[in-house]
């Protein structure tokens, strides 16, 4: 198999996992829907693959390439978690706000109570 | 008549409440550009309807309430601190990373490189003059190379200090405007919109300066503190930082002769530990990264190390040796010992020597007519601990140094690009969560909750696929 296309699969992986931080710089729930999907795509694409990796293995224009998806996998790693750490921590708040604290000196929970959510 | 009447006040009344509503959002869309400005908005009210108690019904404006989040803008304060802390590393470390080439083609690696050479070719040609001669130019351009290289750096060093000082100015100033919005707002003002944007604003600009932490008191005024601890501002108080040179007495300095460490310190003399933001970085840049390089009181620095060791086994080999006249070599290189901060950029060639004096010969046994320059030139692949440091030879070692400078830029603005990301994260979900309804926002936060699991999931199948790729291409 070329060098080519194993950079460029890794290169579509990035690209990918590019996209899903970008969406994670604006996360709305359709958002993070979206991102689900891109991630899950890249995921798979990886997956497919990586027996085929082994070919390659010292080659350094493909080990760059591997290294440029590690960095954005670590970027949209860190958008996730700080989007999630941001609203763990709003719902924390919130239930301290509405339901004081609990026994263990924890944040109340805030009780939604039995919802249906429509969209349109 | 009286209900005809009452009609008409009830809608006079109702037109008077949509005149506010109005009002609200027009001044919310005249300051969508305000740095600041959050969304205000004044809730309707229905009024009781009982034509026979005479309740005429109609609709009550509510009190203007701002749409701010404080939770939210203090994420954004924290995003920003961590991208001021990143951009500013970046920024100084691209003009540090200029004095540290690694192509060889300048600078201390092309200096070292053809000094190595004209060993070379004095050990092929030992008697002649002209060889010899190199050597000693080609050696004090290497002293050169080190005296601009470690210059340069503690110029870098220098203006740091300067960037320090006017930080802190700029953060004091900051926090003096903070003091003037906190004497409005203890005068009554508290609810002005206006008077809220310019109050947040100036807070994003100090949080890109420094980590700041800002509490906001009932009566409208706003405490701010530094470094988790260190107060700025309480109420209509104002404290100021200061920034200056010390000779820290604990520990004991190994080297006193060299530069003393930045301090930040509060109004009261304490110590501000993680200033965080630009100014974090500006310190760590002084207090840190340029130390590793040109020393300070506790470490001589990579540069020093390497001209001093390289100065003395040079030394030492031609003064193991004799001259073609049967006299004993002298030394070329010359330092001041009492000060290894200075070496690199003080360390100069002894311009009383002259070719005649380079001892050529090893005395042995067995005596070799060019054993010295053979040594010499054995330098650039070292086969003995003498001829390495730390290790390595020296070439890898400045290879080591300069790529260390280059990592931590690395580092930095890749970094910075995610600091800038978590940012824009930041801000969009301060924009979401201004005048959201509790009632939608419970809605969401729901949604949220689920589409964080999903694509957590996907991150640590990613986490360990993106890891394994670079494993297999490593070996």
């Amino acid at each position: 198999m070329p060098v080519a296309t194993v950079v460029e699969q890794l290169a579509a992986a990035r690209l990918e996992l590019d996209r899903a931080g970008d969406l994670l710089t604006s996360p709305s729930p359709g958002a993070l829907d979206r991102c689900s999907s891109v991630l899950e795509a890249a995921g798979r694409r990886l997956t497919e693959w990586q027996p085929r990796l082994a070919e390659q293995a010292g080659d350094p224009e493909a080990l760059a390439e591997a290294w440029r998806l590690r960095r954005s996998f670590r970027r949209t790693e860190r958008l996730l978690q700080t989007a999630g750490d941001f609203h763990c921590n709003w719902i924390g708040l919130r239930g301290a706000m509405t339901g004081g604290y609990t026994s263990s000196g924890d944040p109340a929970p805030v009780l939604h109570g039995h919802r249906i959510s429509l969209q349109g | 008549m009286s209900n005809l009447l009452a009609s008409l006040v009830s809608s006079a009344n109702t037109l008077e409440a949509y005149g506010r509503v109005l009002e609200a959002t027009q001044n919310n869309v005249s300051n969508a550009s305000t740095p600041g400005y959050a969304k205000q908005r004044i809730d309707l009210y229905a009024l009781p309807f009982d034509p026979q108690g005479g309740a005429t019904g109609g609709v009550r404006a509510g009190t203007l309430q701002s749409a701010r989040n404080e939770y939210a803008e203090q994420a954004v304060r924290h995003q920003s601190t961590g991208l001021g802390y990143q951009q500013q590393l970046a920024d100084s470390l691209t003009v540090l990373q200029t004095n540290f080439d690694i192509t060889g083609n300048q600078g201390i690696p092309q200096a070292l490189n053809t000094l190595l050479q004209s060993f070379s070719a004095w050990g092929a040609t030992p008697d002649d003059p002209s060889a010899r001669q190199t050597v000693l130019q080609r050696a004090d351009a290497l002293a050169q190379a080190f005296n601009q290289t470690a210059n340069s750096v503690s110029s870098a060093s220098r203006d740091t200090e300067r960037q320090v000082g006017e930080t802190v100015g700029q953060i004091n100033q900051l926090v003096g405007q903070l003091q003037g919005y906190n004497q409005l707002a203890l005068q009554g003002n508290k609810n002005d919109a206006g008077l809220s944007a310019r109050v947040h604003s100036a807070l994003e600009q100090l949080s890109s300066l420094a980590d700041i932490q800002a509490v906001f008191i009932d009566d409208g005024s706003v405490s701010v503190t530094i470094g988790g601890q260190t107060p700025l501002l309480i109420g209509g108080q104002q404290y100021a930082i200061s920034a200056s040179l010390y000779e820290p007495a604990d520990p004991p300095a190994t080297n006193p002769l060299g530069p003393g460490q930045m301090r930040l310190q509060g109004w009261d003399g304490s110590d501000i530990a993680n200033a965080g933001g630009q100014l974090g970085a500006l310190v760590k840049l002084r207090n840190e990264v340029m130390p590793s390089l040109i020393g300070d009181r506790f470490q001589a620095g990579d540069l020093n190390l390497m001209a001093k060791q390289f100065a003395d086994r040079v030394n030492q080999l031609l003064t193991g040796g004799d001259t073609n006249a049967g006299q004993p070599g002298v030394p070329i290189f010359q330092y001041n010992p009492d000060d290894p901060t200075s070496i690199a950029s003080a360390i100069k060639v002894d311009t009383s020597v002259t070719p005649d004096q380079l001892a050529a010969i090893s005395v042995g046994p067995p005596t070799v007519s060019n054993g010295v320059p053979l040594a010499l030139s054995a330098l650039a692949v070292p086969t003995q601990d003498a001829d390495r440091i730390n290790g390595f030879s020296f070439s890898q070692f400045y290879g080591q140094v300069a790529g260390a400078v280059g990592g931590l830029l690395n580092d930095s603005k890749n970094n910075a690009d995610v600091q800038q990301s978590l940012l824009t994260q930041a801000k969009d979900l301060r924009q979401q969560y201004q005048g959201v309804s509790l009632d939608e926002e419970a809605t969401t936060l729901m949604q949220f909750q689920r589409a964080y699991q999903a694509n957590a999931k996907y991150l640590s199948v990613l986490d360990q696929l993106t890891q394994t790729a670079i494993d297999i291409l490593k070996t």
